[in-house]
């Protein structure tokens, strides 16, 4: 069980990214966050994970504090979690194996690593998960030869690399074209109903929530305006979450 | 009824700019908001000024003699300018402008004419003393790298200065003698006649002349300058006739005291087969007792290896603190970013050849100077290239790697490392080919390396051995420059194409492991030649210390500025010339060699290929290496360095202006011509503005890299200020030393800053 409390996280520019933000987040749930673009959705699942160091509050994980932990304890928590990012952050001239097998590097020991050899065991692991996803043929490609929505793939076959127990995803869809956005969140779900992983994800589009998530919460200039299931956000919620002029639009 | 007579603008109103242009250049403009025509003419203004000044005091440009007074016609160039100043801000008060090919040319004809006077040009030396380039020209066509055996047959006699009374007899001789002369004694000046007989026919040889029968001070003979020569006709003898030389008179004449001295002739001949010279052994190498002694090309390509070698290990580390990125996020960063690109751009800026001579006071002269020499300038010039490279990372991948747990060693490794990897392979092959280029000449200073052999051959006048030493140099830096080339082209096309990345199979991980053997091995086979003693290093000379206290100490006199000053501006002005000629000539040439121009048929593709190997291996030397040939063609100065520049400019923008020909579009070409324009009118305004700017940038950025290099022609003679830096250094006066270092840094730092602005400008 993953567990914000009253996590807050101010700038050193002075920005107020998120404001005593407070939220659980069962096992096997898939639970949206959505917000306009600065609402604070990337510093909040960047919190969770300390990319980003929050200013003060807890984020408590399986009952651990997530925000004491450092080296090799935060490490390790690391590496229960993964992480998929709306721009892939693929290594772009490595190929596709080893920007997957990447995702082990917190189970491998630095010394091995470093001559990049990955035991048998990950590499077959690494063929399997890109054959799950369709790209078994990918492995020895460059990465940037590939097209948005294998690269986004690719990103997913990481960090099931990391056996993660929760999964954060930021705005995985945004940077694709909607027919690849189903594509891409049919494998998220599917990670989340068959190997029962967490997901955590940051979302636009209402009806993608409407579609996947379980739960949603929706953040505003730094703060929980809505927490609930999804189709409770109703006209008069939507317009508090993304102002009076938006209008709902749908995508395939 | 205009608008204006409703609306009467003051005459007043129109007139102001053009009276404060007039008081104030370039004042008028700014008042009309065009702040940056305003300040540029403003700038160009008291440039001029002082440069006609300048050139007027110290060379008496534009001499005119009125008796009482004189002055420099310059300054009527200049009111040219001024009153088209004037003039520009009365057109621009009415909304026009005054024509810019005026504000071009005359500041352009002032420059020249001071450029001209300066660098000493003398066109006609050119011509008048071409005789005694065609020597050096000879020795180039013939190098000395292959010769015969020579055969030799000495004869000798002796001969009494001057004579007693009654004289001397001549010596008996059994016969069958060799020489004898006429007479048996004689004073300075006095012919005789020497005969020989039962000599092998054919051989030619000339008379030397010993003050002692046994002894070393020996004298050629010589008459009007010339060598006597001798031939042995098909009897086996011979007979000339010639004044006793002044040698024989050099311990004093007295007939009282006779002294008896020898002549000799020498005939020599080459017998048997060609084989390779000593020359060509101390260039390429030779064998002893079966060992491979290798010559002062391998010293050099060590040079060029290892140096890249220890400068890209320095330049990786460096580059990171150079980097805008990395630094912003440590605490006091953006300082060390500011210093360490500070310090970069000033290594940079000072020649390989400079720092030669300041390491030579730490190391004394040797290969281990050039190295250093070499590396310092290396590392300066790669950490700046990588920095740029390393402020292009994308910083996507190492968040997502510290997202699943990584360390920072492994961010490194799978993050940062293969993003930077290729490019900075291929900036380190760039710069291999660089640091070999300089390896040749570093030797001129340091020690070490070819360039050390090329000096002492000028000095000892040893035009073949010297040309020997060209070809040689020629040979190895056409293929490293094809080599690094090639390897960087693979890097590139690696980056684009789709490359599909098999799992190795065993024998591509066995033929890494023997890349890296042969890697070691090059290294130590570098190091060994080179017999490099590391611990030089930690024991400078215990000068060094004060020596280098001196050099920081600048000496800011007046005289020093002075003279520093003037040789800065010679440098500057002589690089100019070397570009304007380069440039001029290599029109025509690039053109020859464009390949979509001359393929239509196998003769143009002939020529095409004829002057891209003549630019090839032109380019392939270094201006300093061909300054001994202009030395002796029209004399030490300015004039020989500019030639010298000018042959590798001719070489440089011959094939950059080339490339840009190669890319014209031929889209405008075709429509211009569609609009029923005449062939000249098509490639006035079909071609023309497609290469007017590139060439212009190309002619810009050239003088730019004339001038680094015009800093260091004065080593082997060209004038400028390098002459006067190999002055104060030899001398021992640091603190003069550094203050040309010092100037030397500010105005090549200023010019290219300035270049880059008015490329950009251009393009
Ligand atoms: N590194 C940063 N420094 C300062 N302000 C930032 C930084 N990153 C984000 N912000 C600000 O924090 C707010 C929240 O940003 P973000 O978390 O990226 O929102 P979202 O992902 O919902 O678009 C925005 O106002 C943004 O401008
Ligand atoms: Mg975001």
């Amino acid at each position: 069980m993953l567990q914000v409390i009253n996590l807050t996280k101010t700038y050193p520019n002075g920005t107020q990214a998120l404001k005593q933000v407070s939220f659980e987040v069962q096992d096997g749930e898939f639970l949206a966050v959505i917000g306009l673009s600065g609402s604070g959705k990337s510093t909040l699942l960047r919190c969770i994970n300390r990319l980003i160091e929050p200013t003060s509050g807890q984020v408590r994980w399986d009952g651990v504090d997530v925000t004491a932990a450092s080296g090799r304890d935060l490490r390790n928590i690391r590496r229960q979690i993964g992480m998929v990012f709306q721009q892939f952050n693929l290594v772009k001239r490595s190929p596709v194996i080893t920007n997957v097998l990447s995702g082990r590097l917190g189970y491998t020991s630095p010394w091995r690593s470093l001559f990049n050899s990955f035991s048998k065991e990950d590499r077959a692991r690494a063929l399997d998960n890109l054959e799950q996803l369709g790209l078994q043929d990918k492995a020895y490609v460059r990465a940037d030869s590939l097209s948005g929505g294998q690269q986004q793939r690719v990103g997913i076959a990481r960090a099931l690399m990391q056996e993660p127990k929760l999964v954060l995803a930021d705005e995985p869809v945004a940077s694709l074209d909607p027919v690849l956005a189903h594509t891409i969140l049919k494998y998220l779900e599917q990670m989340n109903r068959e190997r029962g992983i967490t997901v955590l994800c940051s979302l636009h589009f209402l009806d993608l929530v409407h579609r996947y998530a379980t739960r949603a919460i929706a953040l505003k200039d730094g703060e929980v305006v809505f927490e609930g299931l999804p189709h409770e956000i109703d006209d008069a919620q939507f317009k508090a979450i993304y102002g009076q002029e938006a209008e709902r639009v749908s995508i395939v | 009824m205009t608008a204006s007579a409703h609306f009467p603008t003051p005459s007043f109103k129109r007139k102001l700019p053009a009276l404060l242009s007039l008081v104030f250049p370039g004042a008028g403009q700014v008042y009309l908001r065009k702040r940056w025509r305003g300040i540029a003419i403003l700038v160009m203004m008291v440039v001029l000024v002082f440069l006609i000044q300048w050139a007027f005091d110290n060379f008496k440009v534009g001499l005119w003699d009125f008796g009482p007074f004189t002055t420099s016609w310059l300054w009527v160039a200049l009111s040219g300018f001024w009153a088209w100043n004037v003039f520009d801000a009365y057109r621009l008060a009415q909304g026009r402008s005054a024509s810019r090919w005026l504000a071009f040319l005359l500041p352009l004809i002032i420059i020249y004419v001071i450029a001209w006077q300066v660098t000493d040009v003398k066109l006609d030396r050119l011509v008048t003393r071409f005789s005694d380039a065609q020597i050096v020209f000879r020795a180039i066509a013939n190098p000395d790298l292959l010769e015969r055996d020579k055969a030799a047959q000495i004869g000798q006699t002796t001969f009494w200065v001057p004579c007693s009374s009654p004289p001397q007899p001549l010596p008996t001789l059994a016969e069958p003698y060799q020489l004898r002369t006429d007479v048996a004694c004689g004073d300075v000046g006095e012919a005789i006649t020497l005969r020989g007989q039962g000599l092998i026919p054919g051989m030619t040889g000339n008379i030397y002349w010993y003050l002692e029968p046994d002894g070393t001070r020996e004298g050629q003979v010589r008459e009007g300058g010339q060598a006597v020569e001798i031939t042995i006709k098909a009897d086996g003898t011979f007979e000339t006739t010639f004044a006793i030389p002044k040698i024989a008179g050099l311990d004093g004449v007295d007939p009282a005291n006779p002294l008896l001295q020898a002549i000799q002739v020498r005939f020599i001949q080459e017998v048997g087969p060609l084989h390779l010279s000593a020359t060509f052994g101390d260039i390429i190498g030779r064998t002893v007792e079966g060992v491979f002694i290798p010559g002062q090309i391998f010293a050099t390509l060590a040079l060029g290896l290892l140096a890249t070698i220890f400068s890209t290990l320095l330049a990786v580390p460096l580059s990171f603190f150079a980097a805008h990125n990395v630094m912003e996020r440590v605490p006091g960063g953006t300082a060390i970013y500011y210093v360490m690109r500070t310090i970069l751009n000033v290594v940079r800026a000072v020649d390989t050849i400079v720092w030669g001579l300041l390491v030579i006071v730490w190391v004394g002269l040797g290969n281990l100077a050039g190295l250093i020499a070499l590396t310092i300038h290396s590392t300066a010039a790669l950490a700046k290239l990588f920095s740029e490279e390393v402020e292009h990372i994308d910083h996507g991948p190492i968040e997502a790697l510290t997202a699943t747990g990584a360390n920072l060693l492994q961010v490194i490794r799978y993050g940062i490392v293969p993003q930077i990897y290729s490019p900075f392979l291929a900036y380190t092959l760039l710069r291999w080919d660089i640091n070999m280029r300089s390896a040749t000449v570093v030797g001129f200073v340091a020690g070490g390396g070819i360039g050390f052999f090329v000096v002492e051959t000028i000095r000892k006048g040893g035009y073949r051995e010297y040309a020997a030493a060209l070809w040689a140099i020629a040979v190895v830096i056409i293929l490293v420059d094809w080599i690094s080339g090639k390897w960087r082209q693979r890097i590139a096309e690696g980056d684009t194409k789709m490359v599909l990345l098999r799992p190795k199979p065993w024998y591509k991980s066995l033929r890494k492991l023997i890349y890296t053997f042969l890697l070691l091995a090059i290294f130590v086979g570098c190091l060994s030649i080179l017999q490099i003693d590391l611990r030089k290093l930690f024991d400078p000379s215990p000068s060094f210390g004060k020596l280098l206290g001196d050099f920081v100490t600048f000496d800011l006199s007046r005289e020093v500025l002075d003279t520093v000053l003037k040789q800065m501006l010679i440098t500057v002005f002589q690089a100019l010339i070397a570009t304007t000629f380069g440039a001029l000539v290599a029109i025509p040439f690039s053109f020859l060699a464009a390949r979509n121009l001359m393929s239509r048929t196998w003769l143009s593709r002939g020529i095409y290929y004829v002057v891209r190997s003549i630019f090839n291996v032109l380019r392939s030397i270094e201006a300093l290496l061909y300054v001994a040939i202009f030395v002796f063609w029209v004399g030490i100065g300015a004039f020989a360095g500019a030639l010298a520049l000018t042959i590798t400019t001719f070489a440089l923008i011959g094939k950059l202006f080339s490339e840009a020909i190669e890319n014209i579009d031929a889209g405008p070409l075709e429509a211009i011509t569609a609009t029923g324009a005449t062939r000249l009118q098509a490639i006035v305004y079909g071609i023309l503005p497609q290469i007017v700017p590139p060439f212009v940038s190309y002619a810009i950025y050239q003088w730019d890299i004339n001038i680094r290099i015009s800093t260091i022609i004065g080593f082997a003679g060209g004038g400028g200020i390098g002459l006067l830096l190999s002055t104060f250094f030899g001398q021992l006066q640091y603190h003069k030393a550094g203050t040309a270092v010092l100037l030397i840094v500010l105005v090549i730092v200023a010019m290219d800053f300035a270049s880059a602005q008015i490329r950009q400008k251009l393009v």
